[in-house]
């Protein structure tokens, strides 16, 4: 277990004889797997056959982590040299090695490459291609697999297919009865704030998200959504983002529609409706329908089937997913239309660009880090009790008794020198914001970092976070703000 | 893969794998052997049930669960022996259970009506749900929610803290409140093809004629008078039921499709020989009982018929009484008119009956609004003579003593002797209650073949409501006598239910086994511990018009609950009933083997322990089988059981969730009784009642599998299915607890708009949120082009909305402007 919490896995790993956790600083993920690539290729426990028959670069990388000795890595990671040498034999000889990685690996300024130097660990040892190997991201969201596959990302259409190629752009207007689609490139979120504030980007339709809560850096994304002409927030609950809204429209639950889901492992999942929808609220699809046709496009469909239908023709991957074949566990894409099952195992003889590429990547410093005004790195996440913004699992009953408010967790020695008690109200104090909360002292925190989750409305973390981002996807930098406490 | 072997299990043979168990290797077959304590994939219980022991040929018994199957093995699972061995083991485990299987509420409903469960729909302001759950049983709840007895607040064992629950307030409430709010019926069933003919339009009739159409039969209803509703619209008052509730009720059950004659009466338009003429396969007779007992006395003829009174003032007739009434009688009928002649103009209204203040057969609560109405009650006096004078009428009575008693032990009121007294006034009003009429007899042949009772009604069997002419039954008043309306609508039910087996050859209708575990059948055998902890809270009010205002007129005097009040009031229920009903394998497995109840403990003998946000622990249900604790994986339900070292059961048991735990709910959905069960789960339900729709968690990107057991339109609970990927039966907290956010008040039901941002946002119909929208975005796309504009799509909505949301930004804004929140 990789993490500089000790949350409750990495307490899993510490209980057990043979399990490992390596408690790094925030933000060096990448020196730390490039010092157990380089125990790896120092002992030979390298795959040697995979990396010739399946690899391209294997130099480059050898090269670049020659001087990753297990001391400098402990030096940068503050992980015991014994430990990265420890875990970077066990994953290495194992006969299946799995990775699972969550965001924090990916919110980080370096966050892409941070993922790369997994896939070069990956890469080296085989461990891919074969049951129980491989990398797998754990999603955030039940469906951020589903939404990104079906292209609701400035560059892609549905299925990873270019927006630029001319032959997709072809089938799309054909499909969709239009003469064309646009041309220019496609907006980041995080750009569309910019361009807000620049007075560029109008009007906004924002459904089933709550920028103005999660996003990180919420100051500069309250001013872009003021900045607005014009906001259309779609959502059950008068969320944050409400406050920025000149529409809301309700929308159903997903007890209350039909539709699938496609979960972390490309399985696609049924939801089956249970409830009748409250008042006259809608499911998502159904508004985006009326929508569309107050605004003089015929989009009509009777049910969600038919929306499945026109995707498995127009995406390769869900050529054969149908909501006959569905059944109970679902299919798992790439599903071609003769299939019914699908692929759940990938990469077993190529990788989609052929040779798996080894990428050197280097440690990338965050945007900010602890320094004599801001002593102490405030990592932000996710706790068990809530999800995201929590709308709903603080209206859910129990669950106020549960985990009733935010706190700040603290370790106890930072207390000590602070002066902090536990359930004490602190100032986290950031370069952009200064947030009132009651102090936890726990021993889950690093020393030298603590950590607030961003699950409450009446809490906004957010305000504190760093502007950083990651340089090639703009995910924020959520895991490294620096801060000060004050009493 | 291990070899195959051939076994032989209750004569059966069968293929089976090597390893495998005979539990498996019977499941295998389908063959069925009882078990508690077994955990699939678990561990053994350290306290084993002994229920699936199964005699092997050779071997003798032996447990099924752990015990490997072996080459051409013999196995009996039902032999006598055995199945006296295991209804010993439960008998035993009876001895030491100690709760409520349904709450005394639920069983004291003569309609059957899950009482429990709609109070608690209403505390979670699921209004619509509780609706459906009532109209499961009685299809007329405005009705019934303001004229009931409430039977089920006499059993309401909240008395003993303070004061019964305000059921039949919530009842009104509920009914009111969605049919104010655009209250639909869904799920009838496929047209059958059957007609069946209903005659009277009453609550019988009506509540028969409902689950007809529900399931699907072609009814027409025959109704002599010139509407529908029987008693409700021409005996009782529109002061305690307007007629505009009752319309709108009956317009609720009417838009189903049920054909109506009004005006058309038995024996004079039709007879029933007519009716299957017409095709009606199975004929309904709810007529009730129009006549009332005559007025035996020298000049009872001067007396004013009370139903005929009442029955004139609903038809907007009233006749003209005078300022000084009597009244003779003290039921329901004697008092709405001594009220209603109040309400006429009569300043002095006098109600005699025979009998003490207590034996008035009149609800106490109506007689108390009665005198609240200035009617006045002459106890233990009744009427000898009538006769005319100047200007009115004059009674002659006397003074009642209680006689002897006659051979049924009943001592009538007689006069006594040398009483003698005078009443004059202006009006008599005779109301002695209802008879039996058979006059119907002389209608036809089939007719005179149906039999009847020697009280003048029709014999009718009280629960298939057959009479002694296949396809006519009957149910209501004409067969019961008088009774209440629920007990009428309970009747309709159960002929609907009985007519659909006559003509479809299939049972309909819940069966609901008698078995119960009880805290005490009466009052005074209930533990009072059960109620520490709880202080006391008095019921709502219902708010009435003030009595010298009501008696102005005929408008409605009770006002009903308004929102907020029913929600407090019904969240003063104490939940007698389990919540662990619907998994409840032990009280499935008493009922098959028939074990008895009435050794059951009959004090606390643990605190049930609210503590945990989601479970509840209540050590007095617990039958030891240990699947909780095997069923944890973080260390964090501590189960301790002390036994009696000679017989082994259970003296002592604590269960404890301890600060490991992840609140991921395993242990509860592993008990098989009440011991654990889900503080979000409000509507006690047999196990055949909840219907797991499957779905998966839309929390994190793992995509557990759901079972979504829902009923009433309500969400009831989530279950994980043992059987499906990737979580095979596991759920986290969220997953499993937290799902009641759909039905938070918070809920954004109706569009909302604004011109910006600094005013308040304005509720609008949908037509006008869409027209707003769609002219602002395309404002803005003429002004500035389509990249002016943007869409933010959900990583929590479906593929095919995220597919629609950058088919609208790309297809019809023309801009590739979309992207999704997977970056937080």
């Amino acid at each position: 277990m990789i993490d500089p919490r000790r949350t409750d896995v990495a307490a899993i790993a510490e209980a057990q004889p043979e399990g490992i956790w390596l408690r790094l600083k925030p933000g060096t993920n990448i020196p730390l797997l490039n010092g157990m690539l380089h125990v790896i290729f120092k002992e030979g426990l390298q795959d040697d056959a995979f990396i010739s028959a399946r690899t391209e670069n294997i130099d480059a990388l050898r090269k670049h982590i020659a001087d990753c000795t297990p001391d400098k890595t402990a030096e940068i990671t503050g992980v015991p040299a014994e430990d990265i040498v420890k875990a970077a034999r066990k994953y290495a000889q194992a006969n299946n090695a799995l990775i699972l990685y969550g965001l924090g690996v990916a919110e980080h300024k370096g966050g892409t490459a941070g993922v790369m130097a997994l896939a070069n660990l990956v890469l080296a040892t085989g461990h891919v291609g074969r049951p129980h190997n491989g990398i797998d991201p754990l999603r955030g969201q039940n469906n951020v697999q589903g939404a990104c596959d079906m292209g609701t990302l400035p560059y892609t259409y549905p299925g990873y297919q270019a927006t630029d190629d001319e032959k997709v752009l072809e089938s799309f207007a054909r499909a969709w009865g239009v003469d064309s689609l646009p041309t220019t490139e496609g907006l980041l979120e995080p750009q569309m704030y910019t361009k807000a504030i620049e007075g560029t980007f109008k009007g906004l339709y924002c459904v089933g998200y709550d920028p103005a809560q999660t996003q990180a850096n919420i100051a500069h994304v309250h001013k872009a959504l003021r900045a607005l002409d014009f906001l259309v927030l779609q959502d059950m609950f008068m969320i944050e983002t409400a406050k920025f809204a000149h529409v809301i429209l309700p929308a159903a639950s997903f007890y209350e529609k039909d539709g699938t889901f496609t979960s972390g492992e490309r399985r696609v999942r049924r939801v089956n409706k249970a409830l009748e929808a409250p008042g006259a609220s809608k499911a998502d699809w159904e508004i985006v329908c009326l929508l569309s046709q107050a605004m003089g496009y015929p989009m009509f469909y009777n049910h969600p089937e038919q929306i499945m239908g026109e995707i498995s023709q127009l995406v390769p991957a869900y050529a054969g997913i149908s909501y006959r074949y569905l059944d109970e566990i679902g299919q798992v894409w790439p599903v071609s239309a003769s299939e019914r099952h699908g692929t759940p195992l990938l990469h077993t003889k190529t990788f989609p660009r052929g040779k798996g590429h080894f990428v050197p990547v280097s440690y990338m410093l965050p945007e900010e880090d602890a320094d004599k005004d801001f002593p102490l790195v405030l990592i932000t996440g996710r706790r068990l009790e809530h999800y995201n913004n929590a709308s709903m699992t603080t209206r859910c009953e129990g669950f106020d008794i549960l985990s009733p408010e935010e706190h700040v967790e603290v370790h106890p020695v930072d207390c000590e020198a602070l002066g902090i008690m536990d359930g004490d109200m602190v100032k986290v104090v950031s370069r952009r914001a200064v947030v009132k909360v009651r102090a936890r002292v726990t021993r889950r925190s690093r020393p030298g970092t603590v950590f607030m989750s961003f699950h409450y409305q009446k809490t906004l973390t957010n305000f504190l976070t760093s502007p950083g981002m990651d340089t090639k996807t703009m995910t924020p930098e959520y895991k490294v703000c620096a801060v000060r406490l004050e009493k | 893969m291990g070899e195959l072997y051939t076994i032989i299990i209750d004569g059966k043979e069968i293929q089976v794998s090597q390893g495998i168990t005979i539990l498996k290797a019977a499941q295998q077959a389908g063959i069925y052997i009882p078990t508690l304590c077994y955990l699939p994939e678990g561990e053994d219980s350290r306290r084993p049930c002994l229920l699936c022991m199964v005699e092997v040929a050779g071997s003798g018994r032996v447990r099924a669960c752990s015990t490997e199957v072996a080459p051409g093995m013999q196995i009996e699972t039902r032999t006598k022996e055995l199945e006296a061995f295991r209804k010993e083991r439960l008998q035993a485990l009876a001895d030491n259970h100690y709760g409520d299987c349904r709450a005394p509420c639920n069983l004291t409903c003569p309609g059957g009506i899950n009482v429990q469960g709609y109070v608690n729909l209403v505390a979670k302001g699921e209004y619509e749900a509780a609706l459906r759950l009532i109209k499961e049983k009685n299809p007329l709840p405005v009705s019934v929610g303001r004229v009931c007895p409430r039977f089920c607040e006499t059993r309401c064992r909240r008395v003993l803290l303070d004061e019964a629950i305000a059921i039949n307030h919530l009842k009104r409430f509920v009914a009111d409140y969605a049919l104010e709010h655009g209250y639909r019926e869904r799920d009838i069933a496929p047209a059958t093809g059957h007609k069946v003919a209903i005659v009277g339009g009453g609550p019988a009739g009506l509540s028969c004629a409902y689950y007809l159409r529900k399931l699907g039969h072609e009814v027409w209803i025959f109704e002599a008078a010139e509407k529908l509703g029987g008693l409700l619209r021409y005996g009782i008052p529109n002061f305690k039921l307007p007629d505009k509730a009752l319309d709108k009720e009956i317009r609720s059950i009417l838009e189903l499709g049920i054909h109506v004659k009004t005006g058309k009466s038995w024996g004079e338009d039709f007879t029933l020989q007519d009716l299957r003429d017409d095709g009606f396969e199975s004929i309904f007779l709810a007529t009730g009982l129009s006549r009332q007992k005559p007025l035996e006395v020298e000049g009872g003829q001067l007396a004013i018929d009370g139903l005929k009174f009442l029955r004139r003032i609903n038809t907007g007739s009233a006749p003209r009484i005078g300022k000084k009434v009597l009244i003779i009688g003290g039921g329901d009928i004697a008092v709405d008119a001594a009220r209603s002649a109040k309400r006429l103009g009569a300043e002095d209204v006098t109600v005699i009956y025979p009998r003490s203040r207590v034996e008035l057969p009149a609800h106490q609560r109506d007689i108390g609004e009665a005198e609240k109405e200035g009617v006045q009650f002459f106890l233990m006096a009744m009427p000898m003579r009538l006769f005319e004078v100047e200007n009115g009428i004059k009674v002659e009575m006397a003074r009642t003593i209680l006689g002897e008693p006659n051979e049924r032990g009943i001592r009538l009121p007689v006069p006594m002797p040398g009483s003698r007294l005078f009443w004059d006034g202006d009006t008599v009003i005779s109301a002695l209650g209802q008879e039996g009429d058979i006059t119907f007899q002389s209608f036809g042949e089939l007719e005179a073949s149906i039999a009847v009772t020697p009280r003048k009604t029709i014999k009718a069997h009280p629960s298939t409501m057959k009479t002694s002419v296949s396809g006519i039954f009957a149910g209501g008043d004409a067969v019961s006598g008088s009774r209440t309306v629920i007990q009428a609508v309970a009747a309709g039910r159960r002929a609907a239910e009985s007519i659909h087996e006559f003509l479809e050859k299939e049972k309909v209708g819940l069966i609901e086994p008698r078995f119960n575990f009880t805290k005490g059948k009466r009052f005074e055998d209930v533990d009072m511990h059960n109620f520490d902890g709880y202080s006391i809270r008095l019921n709502e009010i219902m708010p009435s018009r003030p009595p010298e205002r009501r008696t102005q007129d005929f408008d409605e005097v009770a006002l009903g609950f308004s929102e907020e009040m029913a929600v407090r009031e019904a969240k003063r229920c104490l939940r007698c009933g389990c919540s662990g009903l619907s998994k409840c394998t032990y009280r499935e497995l008493s009922i098959d083997y028939k074990v008895k109840t009435n050794k059951a403990p009959s004090r606390m003998r643990y605190k049930i322990d609210s503590s945990h946000p989601f479970i509840q622990v209540d050590p007095n249900k617990c039958i030891g089988c240990t699947r909780c604790e095997r069923s944890c994986r973080y260390g964090a339900l501590v189960l301790e059981i002390k036994e009696d070292p000679k017989t082994g059961t259970m003296q002592d048991v604590s269960i404890g969730l301890n600060e490991k735990c992840v609140s991921c709910g395993a242990c509860v959905d592993a008990c098989p009784t009440g011991a654990l069960s889900k503080k979000a789960v409000i509507v006690p339900l047999l196990p055949s009642q909840v219907k797991p729709v499957k779905s998966v968690c839309t929390y994190c990107g793992t995509g557990c599998s759901l079972d979504l057991l829902v009923n009433y339109g309500s969400l009831i609970e989530v279950r994980a299915d043992r059987k499906r990927p990737p979580n095979w039966g596991n759920l986290c907290v969220k997953g499993r607890f937290g799902y009641t956010f759909y039905r938070h008040k918070d809920r954004l039901t109706r569009p909302l708009i604004r011109d910006s941002i600094e005013e308040p946002f304005r509720e609008v119909d949908w037509d006008e949120a869409l027209r707003f929208t769609a002219a602002r975005f395309m404002r803005i796309k003429e002004a500035y082009g389509a990249d002016s504009l943007g869409i933010l799509a959900s990583s929590r909505c479906t593929n095919e909305e995220n597919y629609l949301l950058q088919k609208l930004a790309r297809g019809v804004w023309g801009t590739n402007n979309i992207d999704n929140c997977a970056r937080v």
